[in-house]
């Protein structure tokens, strides 16, 4: 069994050592994917609601998708419960605006790579994430992303959830989620290869 | 024919598996011919992975403060 099984059969008696395993390693996602839904004051607001339905609701859980998949939806929902019950729609001022490619000057004028990635040493995900400094680098990038790309990528690589629905919660057409989620890997893909090349951050 | 750069574009939609049948067998056949290319779309398809597998536990986050919350009458 892994772990996520472990704790969902934890979780289905009640144990409340489970409930704060959980919490502890979902609450700073929800929050930071809330945030721009409702805004920095209501955030902790959908996020206690979400815990409160989700523990309630955690035998219907069947783990089709992850657990954290299932407690994002549930969050999205709260979020637009709020906004409707406040009479306010989610405003994402100048989001979707395409910022263009982060690494267009790595071309030349034919559209051939000038100064492509470099051969990185490691080849999986699970090796990348060995390196602690590394997996500090990554998490301070994902906070200095532009926030509507940092959104989307927080929904569906962090969040697993999918662009239609991604979409569908942002209000945005889903040609928009699909180029804001490839800038923000790009972004990250520089951060990355960056910290092949050079050792720092 | 795709240029690199066009197909540095087309980096998401290729991983995702979200191409037309026309432009698949065109960054197909850039991809057979052009290793950087190919380097660049697998480390894009690995910074995918590897958000995906991101922890972002919190140890800071004081669960028992908001399990008590939720314990507690309205």
């Amino acid at each position: 069994m892994d772990e996520e099984q472990e704790i969902l059969v934890r979780l289905r008696r009640g144990d409340s050592s489970a409930m704060e395993s959980v919490i502890k390693l979902h609450h700073s996602f929800l929050i930071a994917m809330a945030m721009p839904l409702v805004g920095p004051e209501s955030a902790d607001d959908v996020v206690q609601e979400t815990w409160m339905k989700a523990f309630a609701a955690i035998g219907k859980f069947e783990g089709r998708s992850k657990l954290r998949t299932w407690l994002a939806r549930i969050a999205i929902n709260e979020a637009h419960a709020i906004n409707r019950k406040r009479g306010r729609e989610v405003s994402l001022e100048n989001w979707g605006v395409d910022s263009g490619s982060p690494i267009g000057s790595r071309f030349n004028e034919k559209g051939a790579w000038e100064a492509p990635p470099s051969q990185w040493h490691y080849e999986t995900p699970e090796a990348l994430l060995t390196e602690a400094e590394l997996y500090e680098c990554i998490r301070k990038h994902l906070h200095k992303l532009p926030s509507d790309q940092q959104s989307v990528v927080m929904m569906r690589e962090l969040g697993g959830l999918d662009c239609p629905e991604i979409a569908k919660a942002l209000g945005l057409a889903e040609g928009n989620i699909r180029v804001l989620l490839h800038r923000g890997r790009q972004r990250m893909h520089a951060m990355l290869n960056h910290f092949e090349e050079d050792g720092t951050c | 024919m795709l240029t690199c750069r066009q197909m540095s574009e087309l980096g998401s939609d290729i991983i995702d598996n979200h191409l037309s049948v026309r432009t698949r067998l065109s960054v197909f056949m850039h991809l057979h011919m052009c290793s950087r290319c190919k380097r660049y779309i697998k480390q894009l398809e690995l910074t995918s992975q590897v958000l995906q597998q991101l922890p972002f536990k919190n140890e800071a986050v004081d669960s028992q403060s908001i399990l008590n919350r939720l314990q507690a009458p309205d």
